[in-house]
C-alpha cells in the first residue's frame, strides 16, 4: 500500500498547489483512497499521474470556485495612456494604453524585444517615456527580470532594507519577508550572501522584495526565471492571492498558457500602432 | 533618521563583507607610505595621505556601483534620495575612520616620525576621508561603470601626485588640503598652512557632497510622466 | 480494417467523453450511489471499463454546477464514502439532455444509414 500512500500524498500536495480549497482537496484525496481500496487497482492505472489528475480536478472545481471568489474590480490603480518610447530611431512603444483596476491581474505579452520590460519600467516610474502619462493610485512594487539584489548582503538584510523604507523595525521586516518566502517554499534565514544563491532563489528574493509592504500596484517583469515547476505554480498562486486582496498586478510574460486566469491582456507584439488593451 | 540608519548599516555591512577589497584598502596607503619612507619624513606622510584618499574614493566608487540597481526600488518602497546618498556617505565616513585609525597609530609609533604633529596628521586624515568619500560618489554618479570610474580616479590621483602644490592649478585638486596640512604637521610651519588646508578641505567636502546630492536627487527623481493620486 | 465486433477504442472513448455526464445522471436517477459503484454500473451497462480518473472529475463538475448533491456517510463497512444523488436541476437537465441526444443521434443514424445504403448498392455519390 506504500505506492498508493505516496501517490495520495502527491495528489494532496498538487491540489493544494493549484489552489483547490483545503476541504475540497481533502475530500478528493479521501474519495480517491476509497476508490483504490474498493477497486484494488494501482493508482497509476485508475487515475494516472497525481499531477495530471490534480490538474483535471482543479479545472473541474476551479473555474466556478475562482469565479465566485473573484472580487468585483475596484477603482483604477494604474492607468497608462499614450506611452511612446523611442530608442535610437526605433519606436519601441507607440501610444500604448493600459488600465488596471484594484483586484485585477493584467498580463503584458509579446515576443522578445517588443518593449515589454521598457513599458513596465515606465509604469514603475524608473524611466521616462517620450510621450504619455502614467496615473497611479497607491504604492508601487516592482520586480525586475533579474538583478535588483545586492550581491554581498544576505536575503534577510534585503528585507530589512526594503522594510526600512516603510519605517518598519528590523524584526518586522524579517518576519514579513520570511512569511512571504514560505509561500514560495523557501527559507530565507540562510547566512548565504545573495551572490551565492541560485538564479531561481535570487528571483524569489526579488519577488518578495517587490511585494514587501503590500504595495497597491505590483509590476512584475517575468520574475519566474529559474523557477522550477512547483515554484512557478506557487508564484501564480501568490499573484491570485494579491488579486483577491484587492491589489492590481501586472505581469510581463512571453508565454501565457492560462489566459482565463488573467483579467486583461496587453499584446505588444504585432505591427499595428496604437495598441490597446482588451 | 531610522531610514538613513538602515541604509548606512546595510552599506557598511556590504563593504565589510568584501574582505579582499578591505585588505587592499589598507594595503594601498601602507604601500605608499612604505615606498616613500626612506625619503624625508614629509614625503612619506604625504604619500600616506594620498593613498588613504585613493582607497576611500575607490571604496565609495565600488559601493555606489553595487547599490545603483537597487536604489530606484528603494525609492519605490519609501526612501527619499537624501536617505540614500547620506546613508551611503555616513557608511563611508565610518569605514574611512576605521582605516585611518590604524594608520594614525602607525605614524604615532614609527620612530622616523617622531617630530611630526600627531594632531595635524589626524586632522589631515579626517579631511582625507571627508573629501575622498563624496569624491568617489561623485565619480560614480558621473561615470556609472566601475572600470571607467576607476580609471578616472587613477588619473586624478596621478595628477595630484605630480602637480606642484604651490602652482596655480594645485588648489583645484580635491586632495590638496591634506598636502597642506601635511606640511604644517611635518615642518611645523605657522598656522597659515593649517588654515588654508582646513578651509580647502571643508570647502571641498561641502561642495562635493552638494554635487553628489544634486546628481543623486536628479537621477532618482520622480519622473515627470507619473501622476500620483492624492491621499496616499 | 478492424474485425467486426471489435470497437475502435479511441473513437469509443471520444464518444464516452461526450455522454458520460448524462449517463451518470441517468444512473443516479435510480437512487444515490458512490464512485466505485458507478464505475461498476457503467461497465455493466455495456460502456466498457472507465478509469476513476475519468469518472471523478465528471462527478465534481456535476456537483459544482448543482446537478448532483453529495454527502459523506459511513458506509456499511469501512471508511466514510461520498454519496451522490441527483437534484431537481439535475433531473431537468437529464430530461432535456435525453431529448437533445435522441434528436442528435437519430440525425447521425440517418446520415450513416444513407451512406451505407449507397455503398451497398455498389455506387458512390458521384454516380448519382
Amino acid at each position: 500500500m506504500t505506492i498508493s500512500d505516496g501517490w495520495l500524498h502527491d495528489l494532496g500536495m498538487e491540489l493544494r498547489r493549484r489552489g483547490v480549497p483545503g476541504g475540497t482537496a481533502d475530500h478528493v484525496v479521501a474519495e480517491a483512497a476509497t476508490h483504490l481500496r474498493d477497486s484494488g487497482e494501482p493508482p497509476m492505472a485508475a487515475f494516472g499521474p497525481a499531477a495530471a489528475y490534480a490538474a483535471v480536478v482543479s479545472d473541474s472545481v476551479g473555474d466556478a470556485w475562482r469565479r465566485a471568489r473573484r472580487p468585483v474590480p475596484g477603482s483604477v490603480r494604474l492607468r497608462a495612456r499614450g506611452i511612446t518610447k523611442r530608442y535610437r530611431r526605433r519606436e519601441v512603444l507607440t501610444g500604448v494604453d493600459l488600465t488596471v483596476y484594484a483586484g485585477q491581474v493584467a498580463a503584458v505579452v509579446g515576443a522578445n524585444g517588443c518593449g515589454k520590460s521598457t513599458f513596465l519600467r515606465i509604469c514603475a516610474g524608473l524611466i521616462s517615456p517620450d510621450k504619455g502619462t502614467v496615473q497611479v493610485d497607491g504604492s508601487i512594487g516592482y520586480c525586475p527580470q533579474d538583478g535588483g539584489t545586492i550581491e554581498f548582503l544576505r536575503p534577510e538584510e534585503h528585507f530589512v532594507l526594503v522594510g526600512g523604507g516603510r519605517d518598519w523595525p528590523r524584526e518586522r521586516s524579517r518576519a514579513m519577508g520570511r512569511a512571504a518566502a514560505a509561500t514560495l517554499d523557501w527559507d530565507p534565514s540562510t547566512p548565504e550572501l545573495s551572490r551565492h544563491l541560485s538564479g531561481g532563489t535570487r528571483q524569489k528574493l526579488n519577488l518578495i522584495m517587490a511585494g514587501l509592504g503590500d504595495p497597491d500596484v505590483l509590476l512584475l517583469d517575468e520574475p519566474y526565471q529559474g523557477f522550477d515547476r512547483g515554484t512557478y505554480v506557487d508564484f501564480w498562486q501568490q499573484v491570485w492571492r494579491w488579486r483577491d486582496n484587492g491589489r492590481a498586478v501586472v505581469v510581463v510574460t512571453h508565454m501565457l498558457t492560462q489566459f482565463d486566469l488573467v483579467d486583461t491582456v496587453l499584446d505588444l507584439s504585432g505591427a499595428d500602432q496604437g495598441r490597446r488593451s482588451q | 533618521m531610522t531610514k538613513l540608519g538602515v541604509v548606512a548599516d546595510m552599506t557598511l555591512r556590504e563593504m565589510l563583507r568584501r574582505r579582499g577589497v578591505l585588505i587592499l584598502l589598507l594595503a594601498l596607503p601602507l604601500a605608499f607610505y612604505a615606498v616613500r619612507r626612506n625619503g624625508n619624513s614629509g614625503e612619506s606622510i604625504r604619500a600616506l595621505f594620498l593613498g588613504l584618499c585613493w582607497a576611500i574614493s575607490a571604496a565609495a566608487l565600488f559601493s555606489s556601483a553595487a547599490g545603483r540597481a537597487v536604489e530606484p526600488r528603494l525609492r519605490l518602497s519609501g526612501y527619499r534620495s537624501h536617505h540614500l546618498y547620506l546613508g551611503r556617505l555616513a557608511a563611508l565616513l565610518v569605514l574611512g575612520t576605521g582605516i585611518a585609525v590604524p594608520l594614525l597609530a602607525l605614524v604615532a609609533v614609527d620612530p622616523a616620525q617622531n617630530a611630526v604633529s600627531l594632531g595635524g596628521v589626524a586632522l589631515a586624515m579626517l579631511l582625507c576621508v571627508t573629501v575622498a568619500a563624496p569624491f568617489g560618489l561623485l565619480i560614480a554618479a558621473l561615470v556609472p561603470r566601475e572600470l571607467e570610474g576607476t580609471l578616472v580616479l587613477l588619473v586624478i590621483v596621478g595628477i595630484q601626485m605630480v602637480v606642484d602644490p604651490a602652482g596655480a592649478g594645485a588648489k583645484l585638486m580635491p586632495f590638496w588640503s591634506s598636502r597642506e596640512i601635511a606640511t604644517y604637521a611635518v615642518d611645523h610651519t605657522g598656522p597659515g598652512y593649517l588654515d588654508r588646508g582646513l578651509v580647502h578641505g571643508a570647502a571641498f567636502t561641502v561642495a562635493l557632497a552638494l554635487l553628489v546630492a544634486v546628481l543623486s536627487t536628479y537621477r532618482l527623481r520622480t519622473r515627470s510622466h507619473m501622476r500620483f493620486a492624492s491621499g496616499r | 480494417m478492424l474485425a467486426s465486433g471489435v470497437v475502435d477504442q479511441e473513437r469509443r472513448s471520444q464518444w464516452l467523453r461526450g455522454v458520460l455526464d448524462m449517463c451518470v445522471l441517468a444512473m443516479l436517477s435510480g437512487g444515490e450511489s458512490y464512485g466505485y459503484h458507478l464505475v461498476q454500473a457503467v461497465e455493466a451497462a455495456g460502456l466498457g471499463p472507465i478509469k476513476g480518473g475519468t469518472l471523478y472529475p465528471v462527478l465534481l463538475r456535476l456537483e459544482s454546477t448543482g446537478l448532483v448533491a453529495t454527502d459523506w456517510r459511513q458506509g456499511p463497512s469501512g471508511p466514510a464514502r461520498k454519496y451522490y444523488r441527483i437534484t431537481g436541476p439535475g433531473q431537468a437537465t437529464l430530461r432535456q439532455a435525453t431529448l437533445d441526444w435522441q434528436s442528435f443521434s437519430s440525425d447521425v443514424n440517418a446520415i450513416l444509414q444513407r451512406g451505407n445504403a449507397i455503398l451497398q448498392k455498389g455506387g458512390t455519390r458521384d454516380d448519382q
